[in-house]
């Protein structure tokens, strides 16, 4: 009988602490998966949504249909010039700073261009400034700057995230208005709290790191 | 090459790596585990040798530059000579810019230490084929902006 008692006080001892636990593991989970979630949303959704959109490169008209009929890729780079293998061997054009010189170049010859290019067949010394930097962004989009310089996206992701956390905080303050009920007088209460403590020093509950560990039994008081 | 002994680990770890694709046509960096591997005055003067070959034509230029620009190293100034005089005779000064600033890139975060060196080394070929270096043009700093495709 002895046996069954302690055992009964002991659980609801220990409801008291879980459901503070409890409540706190709750907040602490939505956040966790709030964050996280909208942190990856933030910066992959936009993309996922244009790539599917985007991929289509096939068409089966009579033009791109190979020998057998079956859909061949078009190459839709113009009248653009093929200087070199690119880095997928495709005649596409993009800035990477790892494979710097791609398969075509960046615009089309026009007259103004081409006019260019037979200057550029002499001394190089005669070209203004300005002619070489037309020329290279005839063959070029970007510069090594352009393409290194910060796009700020880290703002865009920074603050989604927190608004998502935010959100979450205000679902979790509603579920506490609305949802979850008053708290027990076993907590509440001081009085009641006082004799659960008491209780617990009675006991010797968690003498090592616990609530017993902190009472100085010789003196009757708490450790400070 | 100026390297560092982690690159060169690195790059002894890739060969092994492309051993398994025969397929792949890539000259530079491809180090196989069988044969010793390349030191760096090879590597300069094989590279000295293709940009001074006669016939040298845009896509071999572009290939040869591409494969520069994946080493884990600063292309010596021989190799950027030879390369700036390679563009020479193909009349595209947008290469031979494009290839400063590929330099200027491969120096890393020593570019401070690296740059002024090459600069040094390589001032007087620039100037003799009246090719202006990146910054003499502006473009060490972004000029113009490229709207994100995912904005558009």
């Amino acid at each position: 009988m002895f046996q069954l008692a302690s055992v009964e006080h002991l659980d609801l001892n220990m409801n008291w602490s879980l459901i503070n636990i409890n409540i706190g593991l709750d907040l602490a989970c939505k956040l966790f998966y709030v964050t996280m979630a909208s942190f990856a949303v933030g910066s992959v959704v936009r993309r996922c949504g244009r790539l599917a959109g985007g991929a289509a490169r096939l068409s089966t008209s009579a033009r791109a249909l190979g020998g057998d009929g079956m859909p061949a890729i078009i190459e839709r780079h113009g009248k653009r010039e093929v200087i070199g293998y690119g880095y997928n061997g495709q005649p596409n054009y993009i800035d990477r700073v790892d494979y710097p010189i791609p398969a075509v170049r960046f615009k089309e010859e026009t007259p103004q261009i081409k006019a260019l290019r037979e200057k550029e067949k002499g001394d190089w010394k005669n070209l203004t400034k300005e002619e070489v930097q037309e020329l290279y962004r005839a063959t070029f989009c970007r510069t090594f700057a352009e393409i290194q310089a910060p796009t700020g996206e880290w703002k865009l992701a920074l603050g989604g995230t927190l608004i998502a956390c935010s959100l979450a905080i205000w679902v979790y303050i509603w579920m506490k208005l609305f949802v979850y009920d008053k708290m027990p007088a076993t907590i509440t209460d001081p009085q009641r709290v006082e004799a659960q403590v008491q209780r617990m020093i009675d006991l010797r509950m968690n003498p090592v790191q616990g609530v017993a560990s902190n009472w100085d039994y010789e003196k009757g008081q708490w450790k400070n | 090459m100026i390297r560092n002994a982690f690159s060169r680990a690195l790059v002894a770890g890739r060969a092994g790596f492309l051993q398994l694709a025969p397929q792949s046509a890539s000259v530079a960096g491809c180090r196989h585990m069988s044969k010793v591997a390349e030191s760096d005055e090879q590597l300069t003067a094989r590279y000295v040798q293709y940009f001074e070959s006669k016939d040298i034509d845009h896509w071999w230029l572009s290939k040869h530059i591409n494969d520069l620009a994946g080493t884990d190293a600063v292309p010596e100034p021989d190799i950027i000579k030879a390369c700036l005089h390679a563009c020479r005779r193909l009349n595209d000064i947008a290469m031979a810019v494009r290839f400063m600033e590929i330099v200027h890139f491969k120096c890393g975060n020593r570019v401070k230490e690296i740059y002024p060196y090459v600069l040094q080394e390589v001032g007087p070929t620039l100037k003799e084929l009246g090719i202006p270096t990146p910054e003499e043009l502006g473009m060490d700093k972004p000029q113009l902006a490229l709207e994100d495709v995912y904005d558009m």
